[in-house]
């Protein structure tokens, strides 16, 4: 099994710790003048979301974690599963339980790329694009006048999300969303 | 980008002025700036320090590039038993990080002093906060006070045993485990207490990091007169009463070494110079070595060490 030592340490760097895949988010060198060296460390465990402090003596070696990040196609849910495809023309499947998708069930629409993190093989994560197009299924009319005072409601997408948006913004219309704050961005072009 | 500057003109201003600063308040204080080697025959002899080899152009070692210039300026102090400074660059090998750099400025002053010479060099190190910054004059704390506080253990009576609960939560039980005293004490004075020392000279260490520090009794416990100065978490200063017998130096030497062979780290030779300036004769003195950079970090409120190097990632 491959391993890192402490001075191959990097921001995103995966690890297993306890069993659990983790990336490391921040490592800092602490050495006293006259001592020993650490590593101090916060990781962030892939599975629990949770981000911990943990230090190690420099020279230590840690087991890498077989995670990797992979472009795949949203295709369709099952009802139990999700399924993607690999973009790279290999049309390789991937299944997600829910625990994988996560929050992120809420910005998945067909055809979509997403980031797939695999440990071991199997889906970890799903993580949406940052911007994503998608369309209004369900929101009140705006009143009349309203648009110069900046207000907003909310609007339902065709995912299930529901986002603030401009009162002048009609159903059937497409928005662009910023995923990582839901929050809308802009009317897209249409297409 | 590699090799561009990485300075910017603010802060090579700021530089220089700290520089400028630095070497007046020493001038003022009828201090000698003395150059010294950057290369010495022997290296430090800490078990922690990694000193980088100097070879010829046919690969053969002639000697060190010194982490510090403690050696030429023990071997100057000998000869003209007087005050000396010395501005210049330090390398440490391995030694890289938000606050590492293997290559960096060091400022390190020696004075001769009879009288209460400890209390006048953490009076020293304290002046010169005062003057060449903003912080005040730093608060005096020992580190059996610092220790107490925040462990409720006295760090010049305590063990392996009594620590390894408190590193457990940092490493895990087993790396805990393995590590010694000096290791587990450095371990918690860096992570738990470090932090949280905004300007203090921090005084009397363990006697088992006493380096080359003269070792007196304190309260009834045996400590190590170092005085380290500590400014908004960063170690920026360390002093020392300098042991200047000989014989107890030799044993240092070969504490050193045996504990090298036991962290399986290099073997390094003896220096014999410093040795043979020792049996001469050192006065009674202190000797302060501090990190310009850091300082300089410090005094300009920068987020990271690279940002105040005038080079940085240029290797």
């Amino acid at each position: 099994m491959a391993s890192f030592s402490t001075n191959e340490f990097k921001s995103g760097l995966k690890i297993l710790i306890d069993g659990d895949p983790c990336t490391i988010v921040e490592n800092e060198f602490v050495k006293p003048g006259k001592g020993q060296a650490f590593s101090r460390v916060k990781i962030k465990n892939l599975k629990t979301g949770r981000v911990v402090e943990k230090t190690f003596k420099s020279g230590d070696s840690v087991e890498a974690a077989d995670v990797i990040d992979l472009d795949m196609e949203f295709l369709y849910a099952d009802g139990e599963f999700y399924h993607f495809m690999m973009t790279d023309g290999s049309f390789e499947q991937h299944a997600a339980d829910s625990k994988a998708v996560g929050d992120t069930v809420k910005w998945l629409k067909e055809q979509e790329v997403y980031i797939i993190t695999l440990f071991n093989g199997a889906p970890l994560a799903v993580t949406p694009p940052n911007h994503i197009e998608l369309e209004v299924t369900q929101t009140d009319p705006g009143l009349k006048g309203d648009t110069a005072q900046g207000g907003s409601k909310p609007a339902t997408l065709s995912t299930g999300a529901v986002v603030n948006v401009p009162l002048f913004i009609e159903e059937g219309e497409i928005l662009r969303v910023d995923t990582r704050t839901g929050d809308y961005v802009s009317r897209a072009t249409k297409k | 980008m590699k090799g561009r500057p990485t300075a910017t003109r603010t802060m090579l201003e700021a530089r220089a002025s700290l520089l400028t600063g630095l070497r007046a308040f020493f001038e003022a204080r009828h201090s000698l700036e003395v150059d010294v080697p950057a290369i010495a025959q022997a290296p430090a002899s800490d078990p922690w320090l990694d000193s980088f080899t100097v070879n010829d152009p046919a690969g053969v070692s002639i000697g060190y590039l010194l982490t510090s210039p403690e050696t030429y300026l023990k071997r100057l102090l000998s000869m003209h038993q007087r005050p000396m400074h010395a501005i210049g660059k330090a390398y440490r090998a391995n030694e890289e990080g938000s606050d590492h750099a293997i290559e960096f400025t060091m400022l390190e002053w020696y004075r001769p002093c009879d009288v209460r010479p400890f209390e006048t060099m953490v009076g020293e190190i304290q002046d010169l906060v005062e003057s060449l910054t903003e912080f005040g004059r730093p608060e005096v704390i020992s580190y059996r006070e610092l220790f107490e506080s925040t462990f409720a253990v006295n760090p010049h009576r305590t063990d392996v045993q009594a620590l390894i609960p408190f590193a457990k939560n940092r490493l895990g039980a087993k790396a805990a485990a393995q590590l010694d005293l000096d290791s587990l004490l450095n371990l918690l004075f860096a992570t738990e207490i470090e932090p949280h020392l905004s300007n203090h000279v921090v005084v009397d260490f363990p006697v088992i990091q006493a380096a080359l520090a003269r070792i007196e009794t304190h309260e009834d416990d045996a400590v190590a007169k170092r005085a380290e100065l500590y400014m908004a978490g960063n170690e920026i200063a360390n002093g020392y009463y300098e042991l200047t017998d000989p014989a107890e130096q030799s044993r240092r030497f070969a504490h050193d070494q045996a504990r090298r062979e036991q962290l399986n780290r290099p073997a390094i030779p003896k220096d014999e110079a410093l040795l043979e300036a020792l049996t001469a004769g050192l006065p009674e003195s202190y000797g302060v070595a501090l990190g310009v950079d850091r300082l300089l970090k410090i005094v300009t409120q920068s987020k990271t060490l690279a940002e105040c190097m005038t080079f940085t990632g240029h290797l």
